[in-house]
């Protein structure tokens, strides 16, 4: 079987480009009377004050880093779901005992990410 | 000329349609008589098989003659790009869903415009949605990233449109039958909360980066119960690629066999689309309207399409791997079989897509620590559960593979 990956960027391109006429039909018709209120960012209706990229508390950052970790394994297992019938039960065997191991540090970083207090 | 009233718009509109009709011949005979000639070349490339040039010329003077290209047509890849597996066919789905979606949430909760805008049922309700975008000015905020903030539409269509590509409508009917379908598809879904922050990094405003980050956080956490409890689906079909999986529950559904798998999957996938309860990157009471705030007039409009395109081509995921895809009763004349599959797959996908749109009438939204809590702590548990289940479901051989 061919690869066909291509097909997947061409339907991507094609929606694109698709799109384009829309966003060029109303620059044609729609008016056009730029004011700097209108340009501000929109804050509900206040003069908008400070930088538009704030600095804040990132307090569920741990679960960032958890997913950095978990989506590799998740395709790690993926490689093994598929071919669970071809390797047989000795292998099966072996994830189970790998997904017995990542519980623990698993329970301890979520038990660690709920905690507020320290992020 | 500046608009000031409907008049002066309609106005508007006609003068550039009289200009553009005037103009038109300068462009039109030119096409006639140099490019075409040369072009017809070119359809012959794209028409593979018996078709030639002077079919085509012939088709031009008797319409009764082009039904054979047209069937050729049809089996090209061009074809299931733009128009049925592909682009147009999940763009009228998207419009279709969104006029359902108004209509349901008007019935719920008493609205009045797409109930009876235009005299059945409300159909002019997305027209008019459409004509307002339209003429909507669009306004790209003083200090945004404006090569980033003109991309996003775009950037958005593009994923959308991708994921189209590998979702089965029929056996015959997908634009790419890969061997390692699922896997692509949730290294396109890894996209979404890319362009979500990028929208909410480039407007430059305080909403929208709140809105992106909510998305980054919220899709992140919810990929993972949604890989793992896609993979008792692989386990038991013993494949990744999406018309085997289908294939696989010809005899028996996969959402009997793994109906906690299932749920894992819609509630992640309901996540994955920021659709009520999960919703937090566009709460309109706290952030107006999350990442897209800064959008206007159809900056927006294509954005929220390609919401819309997406929405369909993961509830169009969810029927291929849970529901069976394209299988069920025969209800056309036997000659009609991929008719037939082609209706039980709209039918199955519509039907998931109206039950992610009733919570959005009836549910409140979560809080963002009780989300991310609920994603990581019970659905990536269920999942593993899940997992487990579909082991034990192999080694006992129930399912037939």
């Amino acid at each position: 079987m061919s690869a066909g990956f291509e097909l997947i960027l061409a339907l991507a391109g094609f929606a694109a480009v698709a799109a384009l006429p829309t966003i060029i039909i109303p620059l044609i018709i729609a008016p056009k009377r730029p004011s700097p209120v209108k340009m501000a960012p929109f804050e509900c209706g206040q003069v908008p004050a400070g930088e538009g990229r704030v600095h804040f508390m990132m307090q569920y950052y741990a679960y960032l880093l958890m997913f950095v970790v978990f989506d590799v394994i998740a395709m790690f297992l993926y490689a093994w779901g598929v071919s669970s019938i071809g390797v047989g039960m000795p292998a099966t065997l072996i994830i189970i005992a790998f997904m017995a191991i990542m519980f623990v540090p698993m329970g301890y970083a979520l038990h660690l990410a709920a905690r507020r207090d320290i992020w | 000329m500046p608009i000031e009233n409907f008049e002066d718009f309609i106005k508007r509109v006609l003068e550039i349609v009289f200009w553009v009709l005037v103009f038109s011949p300068l462009v039109i005979f030119p096409l006639i008589f140099i490019v075409l000639p040369s072009m017809m070349g070119l359809i012959g490339i794209m028409i593979p098989g018996p078709i030639g040039v002077n079919d085509i010329l012939a088709a031009l003077a008797d319409p009764l003659k082009s039904i054979p290209i047209m069937t050729e047509f049809m089996k090209t890849d061009f074809f299931k790009i733009a128009v049925f597996p592909g682009f147009t066919w999940a763009a009228l789905i998207a419009t279709g869903a969104i006029l359902i979606e108004r209509k349901l949430l008007a019935k719920m909760q008493l609205r009045v415009g797409p109930l009876y805008a235009g005299k059945f049922e409300g159909v002019l309700q997305p027209i008019a949605d459409l004509l307002k975008l339209i003429a909507k000015e669009i306004i790209i905020p003083r200090r945004a990233d404006k090569l980033a903030f003109w991309c996003i539409p775009f950037a958005a269509m593009a994923v959308g449109g991708a994921l189209l590509a590998i979702v089965p409508v029929s056996k015959q009917w997908v634009v790419t039958n890969l061997d390692v379908g699922l896997v692509v598809a949730f290294a396109i879904m890894s996209f979404f909360p890319i362009i979500a922050l990028v929208a909410g990094w480039a407007s430059n405003s305080k909403y929208p980066f709140l809105g992106g980050l909510r998305a980054l956080h919220q899709m992140v956490s919810y990929e993972i119960p949604l890989l793992l409890s896609a993979l008792g689906v692989a386990v038991l079909a013993g494949s990744l690629n999406l018309v085997k999986i289908v294939e696989t529950q010809s005899s028996i559904p996969f959402l009997l066999v793994q109906p906690l798998g299932a749920i894992v999957f819609f509630i992640a996938l309901m996540a994955e689309l920021e659709r009520i309860p999960f919703d937090l990157p566009e709460a309109e009471p706290e952030l107006v309207a999350g990442w897209m705030t800064e959008m206007s007039g159809m900056l927006f409009g294509v954005t929220q399409l390609a919401v819309y395109v997406k929405f369909y081509a993961l509830a169009g995921l969810f029927t291929t791997l849970y529901l069976g895809g394209w299988y069920g009763p025969q209800i056309l004349p036997p000659e009609m079989a991929e008719a037939n599959a082609v209706i039980w797959f709209t039918v199955k996908t519509l039907a998931v897509m109206v039950l992610m749109m009733v919570p959005r009438g009836t549910m409140t939204r979560i809080r963002i620590d009780l989300m991310l809590k609920a994603g990581w702590g019970r659905l990536l548990f269920l999942a593993f559960v899940n997992i487990f289940i579909a082991i034990v479901v192999v080694q006992l051989g129930i399912v037939p593979r």
